[in-house]
């Protein structure tokens, strides 16, 4: 397992680089570069001061050049500077990505708990009227996009009940942590709907199929009372599936709550991200993509080795 | 004088074009053929235009002039008339197969339906047209223009849909010179560039009038471009916030508000907090010198030297500058500052600050061009730029004054020192000027306004407290809190709604019909110059 791991991690790099690169070239494809972002349409500005920024912004090297500079600063820690602003990337990560893994790490346990249990009690109810229900409910959350929840969300717990707040993440009153967890509530709650959905159905796949093994009918026989059987012997073992679902959705910590960014204004990694396409800052863009790709590389080596300790059957490395 | 001649040449000018204006195409681009630009406006049923898509909130443009003393009673609406058009375009021998491109930059619903019903209107009298939005290198799309003012034209589209927002009225028309790229796609010619030399000659307003309307008038006449409509200026209140009697203004730049007198009604805390807008979105505060007006902290952390009246249209009083002189041909310049300012760290306001700032500014790329102009008209400014020279030679400073030398008139002069944030010096050692906006400053600003800077949460929202030290006395608002937004904010209704809205402004038709149903805000319009119009590329294709 060792030689795989190492194996793996030795690949992971290259492949970050190859990945970044087909990112940086199709974003080099698009029109326009920093500086064009930087004055309105509706303004003029003098052709010649503006390529002199770009010279010293280094917008006018070749492509390959300008790649390399990127990602050589970044093999060696440097993440660069915000093209628009200034500042350093590795500081505007750390102010943003609190913010991000706040709301997707809530939003993936929440989805993560109720989408097992109501797949679980799908599955155990299984033709019933609260299967029949709960199928609907998954389809609707898969199907019905988040920006229209949110948005319903706002207008119902915001706008006419006013319970929760419109947007935003912290004020300067808030003086503590838990100050601005009416904040979080409903952009977590939204974002978890979609991911509860899919959890569900695959709860409830697996509970089915871990309900009809022979070690269930062995239970019974052994005349375990039901919630046992259906618990410690059929959950655990569905729960396995849904670990490596749950792992594989580890990646969208990063890039999976951009939508409910903007719609709640949450001061997230998926705003930074969308606001830097839309300027065209590539630096930002593009650490922000590698760290995207990282996690999705990682997490695929996680999840490989877990599940190799987890069922002994997997051979890695095959 | 200067009046008188700006007068006569626009008199001189008007006349000399009457009736040379060639009712045939100049060049291979059937756009160049006046009749054909014609037979675009009268196809175009502006009104109905108006009262549909925009619901009633915008004004029929017949000028590129707004409103006001500046509009011209000359001009002709072009009233719709597809009988004429139709007729106009069989004379021109108008090739019904050809299409014709137009592009724009806004991606709102409104703009797309109103590119459906122009399509309509155009293919009503025979003129095939495409639309597409532009993304990307938007300005150099727009205004790319061939070196030869003869030659081909470097750009695909023919019609482009998009507006001026004019701090001064000269902004309108120094775009249509001969060889200034510009997206009026126009090649120029010696009498539109006397015309606007004319209305750059005179600082006086009642000159610049004549002359102005002289080049509307021209535009008109010829259809050079085809305005379409103004937009007024919408600023939203809660009914919570009391200007206490200060003025109204073009919100989209800098004049006496007088915040620092505003009051808010108290919260259930009792602390007085009013919640705005244009809040930092990216990870940095913009440097003034661009969106001159638009950011929180742009108008709220930064004085000016001189205030502007709320129309701009000249100096309501003296801002960090006590006093100020123009001299009669208007070459020299000077401004004294009050006694004992302070920038909000607590040290002194010097002269030293005023002309570092304004050299700064020259090297800074994207400065407003209203203040460019004023800049680069100072003497010795052009070898400063060139590296040639240090210092701008045409600026001095003795104790509290600073002087400036022009080498040429300016008649904004004034109106951009109503406008120019000066920056403390002492923040940017060793900073390379070109990328000014880049320095550390930018993270947490220090200025001379009436709120300090107390807190951002960059993406969040920006926190602003008074500055105890502004020498126009302490704000009365205890706190403002910006949130984050860009120019046109997404949000603005829904923060509304939400109680979590006291100031902003908005030109969007849809978020005007919304705001004006509730009984806890305050609409108040205002006639700016902010015009839309329809450009039309007449270089040779």
């Amino acid at each position: 397992m060792l030689t795989f791991i190492i194996r793996r991690l030795i690949i992971l790099i290259p492949t970050a680089i190859v990945v970044s690169f087909l990112i940086y070239l199709a974003l080099d494809l698009t029109p326009g570069d920093a500086v064009s972002h930087m004055i309105s349409p509706e303004r003029t500005a003098d052709p010649a001061k503006l390529a002199e920024l770009r010279q010293k912004l280094g917008l006018d090297a070749p492509l390959v050049v300008r790649y390399w500079i990127w990602i050589t600063g970044v093999l060696q820690g440097d993440f660069g500077y915000t093209m628009t602003g200034g500042a350093p990337i590795s500081s505007v990560l750390a102010s943003r990505l609190p913010a991000t893994l706040e709301l997707s790490g809530a939003a993936l346990v929440l989805s993560t708990i109720i989408g097992s249990i109501l797949g679980t009690l799908s599955a155990l109810k299984r033709g019933s009227a609260t299967d029949n229900i709960l199928t609907v409910v998954g389809m609707i959350g898969v199907s019905i996009p988040e920006f229209f929840f949110g948005l319903v969300a706002i207008m119902v717990f915001a706008l006419q009940l006013q319970w929760l707040p419109v947007g935003g993440r912290l004020l300067p009153s808030y003086s503590s942590y838990w100050d601005h967890i009416p904040n979080l509530v409903m952009p977590a709650l939204v974002l978890s709907i979609m991911m509860t959905a899919g959890v569900m159905r695959y709860a409830r796949s697996s509970m089915l199929d871990a309900m009809g093994r022979e070690f269930i009918k062995t239970a019974r026989s052994k005349g375990l009372p039901e919630w046992r059987v259906n618990l410690l012997h059929g959950f655990r073992v569905a729960l396995t599936p849904v670990i490596v679902l749950v792992g594989f959705r580890l990646p969208m910590l990063i890039g999976g709550s951009m939508i409910v960014e903007q719609v709640f204004q949450w001061p997230g990694l998926g705003n930074l991200f969308v606001t830097s396409v839309s300027n065209k800052d590539l630096p930002v863009v593009m650490t922000v993509a590698l760290l995207s790709v990282m996690v999705v590389l990682v997490v695929s080596l996680l999840i490989d080795v877990l599940t190799a300790v987890i069922d002994p059957r997997v051979r890695l490395g095959t | 004088m200067s009046k008188l001649k700006a007068i006569a040449v626009g008199l001189l000018l008007q006349t000399a074009l009457t009736g040379t204006l060639s009712a045939q195409a100049l060049n291979g681009n059937p756009l160049s053929d006046v009749r054909v630009r014609q037979a675009i406006a009268y196809a175009i049923d502006k009104d109905t235009i108006i009262a549909t898509i925009f619901d009633g909130n915008a004004v029929r443009a017949d000028g590129l002039l707004p409103a006001g003393p500046f509009k011209s009673p000359n001009l002709d609406p072009y009233s719709y008339n597809p009988d004429k058009a139709r007729a106009l375009l069989k004379e021109a021998n108008w090739d019904p197969e050809r299409t014709l491109e137009m592009v724009y930059y806004y991606d709102d619903q409104t703009t797309a339906d109103l590119m459906t019903a122009l399509q309509a209107e155009l293919a009503d009298v025979g003129i095939k047209m495409n639309y597409h939005l532009l993304t990307g290198d938007v300005g150099a799309t727009l205004s790319s223009i061939p070196a030869d003012p003869k030659g081909k034209s470097v750009v695909t589209w023919d019609l482009g849909y998009g507006a001026r927002a004019a701090m001064v009225m000269q902004e309108y028309f120094n775009d249509y010179a001969t060889g200034k790229a510009s997206s009026d796609a126009y090649p120029g010619s010696p009498e539109m560039d006397a015309l606007i030399a004319a209305s750059n000659a005179t600082a006086d307003q009642d000159g610049q009038i004549a002359a102005l309307m002289a080049i509307d008038e021209k535009i008109n006449k010829d259809l050079i471009s085809i305005p379409f409509y103004n937009i007024p200026l919408q600023v939203v209140e809660s009914t919570r916030l009391s200007r206490n009697g200060e003025a109204y203004g073009n919100e989209q730049f800098n004049y006496n508000w007088g915040v620092q007198n505003w009051t808010i009604e108290p919260d259930a805390d009792g602390k007085t907090v009013m919640y705005t807008n244009a809040g930092p979105q990216d990870n940095y505060f913009p440097v003034p010198w661009t969106d001159l007006g638009f950011f929180a902290s742009n108008k709220l952390t930064f004085a000016h030297l001189l205030f502007a009246k709320g129309d701009l249209g000249g100096v309501a009083g003296g801002d960090l500058a006590e006093t100020w002189t123009v001299s009669p041909d208007g070459l020299a310049v000077t401004f004294t500052l009050r006694n004992g300012l302070t920038w909000q760290d607590g040290t002194a306001i010097t002269g030293d600050d005023v002309t570092w700032s304004i050299e700064a500014a020259l090297k800074y790329p994207t400065l407003h061009g209203v203040l460019a102009n004023t800049f680069n008209s100072i003497e010795g400014a052009a070898d400063y730029i060139a590296g040639t020279a240090e210092h701008i030679s045409g600026l001095s400073v003795d104790g509290a004054t600073i002087t400036l030398k022009m080498a040429k008139l300016d008649p904004n002069v004034l109106a951009a020192f109503a406008q120019f944030a000066p920056l403390p010096k002492a923040q940017f050692a060793g900073v390379d000027l070109t990328l000014l906006g880049q320095a550390p400053y930018w993270q947490h600003p220090i200025g001379s306004g009436p709120y300090v800077i107390e807190d951002a949460k960059f993406g969040d929202y920006a926190s602003f407290t008074p500055f105890e030290g502004y020498w126009g006395g302490k704000a009365k608002i205890e706190q403002i809190i910006a949130f984050a937004s860009q120019d046109g904010d997404k949000n603005l209704v829904k923060n509304v709604l939400a109680h979590r809205f006291d100031f902003g402004i908005t030109k969007v038709t849809a978020e005007v019909k919304t705001l004006k149903e509730l009984d806890f805000v305050r609409l108040t319009q205002l006639d700016i110059p902010y015009t839309r119009m329809i450009w039309v590329n007449q270089y040779d294709k």
